[in-house]
């Protein structure tokens, strides 16, 4: 038998019913009611609290007061406040709790309701907009601090560049890091480098370049010897990673500049989107081996990254032609190659790269002009993803590009939210391996629906 | 033996309009066709003639002018036919006996012979009025003029009416081609287009993406018009129209100019959308009136209608140095092929793009195809 607690619960329906005046069954059963529901406010509590700690820490516990008082005068009210009188921990815990649950729940109603008003908004609320940089919990090496900055500035772009920044970045955290005792370097190094994988995640989500990149140095630390003293295991790592950045990276560039180069005729007309690393270098090396031949570069918002890819040709003598993307239609019927780049690669031969992309891809298949996409190898990803919307990024509001021309007024841009009207820059799209005829590799040309060789290829069983 | 312009009285408001349209300050298709009716009736109503030769050749002569002065403008042309149709039609109308049963027979031999289908027969109405017309009567020379001319303003007044009522036509049948919680993707910033949105909005609750169409940026203007009036909107880029393609349930255009093929010329960037949309299986419906019909062919290059905008609205001078070494092309509109359009929603009904030389037949004369 329970001893029945000590306290004066009130029904939420108003005082006095089940007060223990009446008989004992009744009362009982009004205790046991009460019981039950102090259960289930002690869970909701748990999981109120739970759900503040994901929050921002610090501001749960002020907020049910801060709510309480404005939407006070409710019968709920009177009675918690009576029975935190009577200074039982675990009441008055409850029922804090209990008032910021039904807090929440009246806030989120109202939420609710502004949020069926523009239901028809919430189908793209999946894509999630990047949030600030928050102030850095944790030591946070400063390295990575500036990287985060600079990744959400969009000050670093590109899936090569941002793959290099981590890794180099990753270097230095290396080097500083110092084996506290009791630890081993390969199983603590992966804990001390996990909040700052974080930090950069916040900043700006992980290319697959970088996701890959970050799983082998993973590898390559648990792999470290035990014996080993701590500054050989640490150059061990940092030579690993400069192994990787040569190999992967620019060795397999110099590869693809030399094979695409080939596919480069005297003569021809080479169309290309945005600006990719790897499409530039062999536009430059196929030019400074004395090709002739001239380049469409086709370019939009949100980034209007063709702009530096067309004044980098244009200054080593490459014939420019410029234009974006919705003229595509008029200039295609004169292309014989469209060279693009990749963001990434997946299994089924897709191609997840700049927004834009495809609609390139897809009316040079139109013209039957042959699409080649330059792709280095650790670019590869073994999910499947069948459209651009299972995973994208969404470019922040506002100008950051400046990439509206002078010549239109700024009043006549719509350039932050308004009611009923919510504006998209997604930054990346999928192109379906039908539009795509073949995807130079440094480990070969591969046709689009052989690309889940690769990591055969690479002779690794993966 | 065309009548030269000075002498044609009423010149004076054509040589006005000649002049706007060749400095560009008429602005959209429904605004130069209205001008253009305006004209032709201030013209017709000031003519002198003794037969009707004499009025068409005037009419002929002042349209080409106005489409000389504005080649890439098809609607003028498009109206100085249609009223040129009208015209004719009266005339038959009035100086045919009232056997009016035999006109209404449709029948192949008169469709072999005048290779012309049967009228609408609201023009049987009009011939109520008997008319005696004496041509070319030396008498009284006026007396033709004088007795058409009523009948002839009514028939610039039809087509003065149907330009001006355009948009409530089109936007009629709105809440029967859109249904609740569609998603419709636009480019931008068609008047028609956005009549007909607004209207299904009455009806139905559902969301639109428009796409910003650079380097005019139209769509921001279709973006914000649209969310003020109740309708949930999204503004993308147009690197995105592929990425949300396969969200999008219908793609609904504006035409600046249906050509005879059932082809059409659209702001740049409907051919991306229309071919998106082809990919994804996506249909298709274009929102025109009808004075966007053209008797013409876009034979000789995939272009649009060779009409190139500012090239600084995409690479501007800000750019100094890049600008002097690169080629910049800005092309205004594109060419739509008729394979990738399921229907024209038109102020006289929906149809295939594979019946609008049946339309241009029966709404132009052959003769006027070269004005």
């Amino acid at each position: 038998m329970v001893p029945a607690p000590i306290l004066d619960v009130h029904p939420p329906n108003g005082p006095a019913t089940g007060e223990p005046s009446s008989g004992q069954p009744k009362s009982q059963k009004a205790m046991t009611k009460a019981e039950r529901r102090e259960l289930q406010e002690r869970q909701r509590a748990a999981k109120a609290a739970k759900a503040a700690a994901n929050g921002v820490n610090g501001k749960a516990p002020p907020k049910p007061k801060d709510q309480a008082t404005p939407s006070g005068g409710s019968a709920k009210q009177k009675p918690g406040r009576a029975s935190e009188s009577q200074a039982k921990t675990p009441v008055p815990a409850a029922t804090r709790a209990a008032e910021k649950a039904k807090a929440g729940q009246v806030a989120a109603a109202t939420d609710a309701m502004a949020k069926s008003q523009a239901r028809g908004l919430l189908i793209f609320s999946h894509f999630g907009l990047p949030k600030p940089v928050s102030a850095a919990k944790g030591d946070i090496h400063p390295a990575i601090v500036r990287l985060a900055l600079q990744f959400s500035t969009f000050k670093i772009t590109g899936a090569n560049a941002r793959c290099i920044a981590t890794l180099t970045a990753f270097k230095t955290v290396i080097q500083d890091y110092v084996t506290p005792p009791n630890h081993t370097l390969s199983r603590h190094l992966m804990t001390h480098l996990s909040p700052q994988i974080s930090h950069l995640v916040a900043a700006r989500p992980m290319s697959i370049t970088m996701g890959n990149a970050i799983r082998q140095l993973k590898l390559d630390i648990s792999g470290t010897d035990f014996d080993l003293p701590e500054q050989d295991a640490k150059d061990a790592l940092c030579h690993k990673i400069d192994t990787y950045i040569r190999e992967r990276i620019i060795i397999a560039d110099q590869v693809i500049q030399e094979t695409a180069g080939n596919k480069i005729k005297d003569g021809d007309v080479i169309l290309t989107y945005a600006r990719s690393s790897v499409v530039e270098k062999v536009l430059l090396e196929a030019h400074a081996s004395g090709r002739i031949f001239s380049a469409i570069v086709v370019d939009s918002r949100p980034m209007l990254e063709g702009k530096r890819l067309a004044a980098v040709l244009s200054e080593a003598g490459i014939q420019c032609t410029y234009l974006l993307l919705p003229a595509l239609g008029s200039v295609m019927s004169e292309v014989n190659t469209v060279l693009v780049g990749a963001h990434s690669i997946h299994t089924n031969g897709a191609v997840y790269s700049r927004a834009g992309t495809a609609l390139v891809a897809m009316m040079a298949k139109r013209h039957s002009v042959p699409v080649v996409v330059c792709c280095e190898t650790y670019k590869f990803s073994e999910t499947i993803q069948l459209d651009s919307f299972t995973k994208n990024e969404l470019a922040p509001l506002g100008d950051l590009f400046s990439s509206f021309p002078n010549t239109k007024p700024r009043e006549s841009l719509t350039l932050e939210n308004k009611p009923n009207l919510e504006i998209l820059n997604p930054l990346y799209d999928l192109t379906p391996p039908t539009c795509i005829t073949a995807v130079v590799t440094e480990v070969g040309v591969i046709p689009p629906n052989s690309i889940s060789s690769i990591p055969v290829a690479l002779g690794r069983l993966l | 033996m065309a009548p030269e312009l000075h002498t044609i009285p009423g010149h004076r408001a054509v040589e006005t309009l000649v002049a706007k349209l060749r400095r560009r300050q008429v602005v959209g298709s429904r605004e130069a066709a209205l001008e253009t009716a305006l004209v032709l009736r201030q013209v017709v109503s000031k003519a002198r003639f003794t037969n009707i030769q004499q009025l068409i050749a005037v009419i002929r002569e002042v349209g080409r002018r106005l489409a000389e002065a504005q080649p890439k403008e098809h609607s003028v042309g498009n109206t100085v036919r249609r009223v040129l149709h009208n015209v004719r039609d009266e005339y038959n109308t009035a100086i045919k006996d009232s056997a009016a049963s035999s006109r209404n027979v449709y029948s192949i031999s008169k469709f072999v012979l005048q290779g012309q289908p049967r009228k609408h027969s609201a023009n049987a109405a009009k011939s109520d009025a008997r008319i005696t017309l004496k041509e070319n009567d030396p008498s009284d020379p006026d007396s033709f003029a004088r007795a058409l001319k009523p009948v002839l303003m009514e028939a610039i007044q039809d087509v003065l009416d149907e330009l001006e009522t355009v948009y409530d036509n089109v936007s009629k049948n709105a809440k029967d081609h859109i249904h609740s919680d569609e998603i419709i993707l636009t480019i931008g910033h068609s008047k028609t287009v956005e009549t007909f949105l607004k209207s299904a909005g009455h009806y139905r609750n559902y969301t639109v993406i428009v796409a910003e169409t650079a380097p005019s940026y139209q769509g921001h203007e279709m973006a914000r018009s649209l969310s003020a009036a109740g309708i949930s909107t999204f503004l993308v880029p147009d690197s995105s129209i592929f990425a949300i393609m396969s969200r999008v349930n219908k793609v609904i255009l504006g035409a600046h100019a249906i050509l005879a093929n059932g082809g059409l010329f659209g702001i740049t960037g409907s051919l991306l959308a229309a071919t998106a949309a082809r990919e994804h299986s996506t249909p298709v419906v274009v929102c025109a009136g009808q004075f966007k019909l053209t008797p013409l062919w876009n034979l000789y290059h995939e272009y649009g209608a060779l009409d190139f905008a500012d090239p600084s609205n995409v690479l501007g001078f800000e750019d100094g140095k890049l600008v002097e070494r690169v080629d910049v092309v800005n092309p205004y509109y594109d060419y739509v092929g008729p394979e990738l359009v399921d229907v024209f929603i038109t102020n006289d009904g929906d149809h295939p793009p594979s019946s609008v030389y049946r339309l241009i037949k029966e709404t132009y004369d052959d003769d006027d195809h070269e004005l």
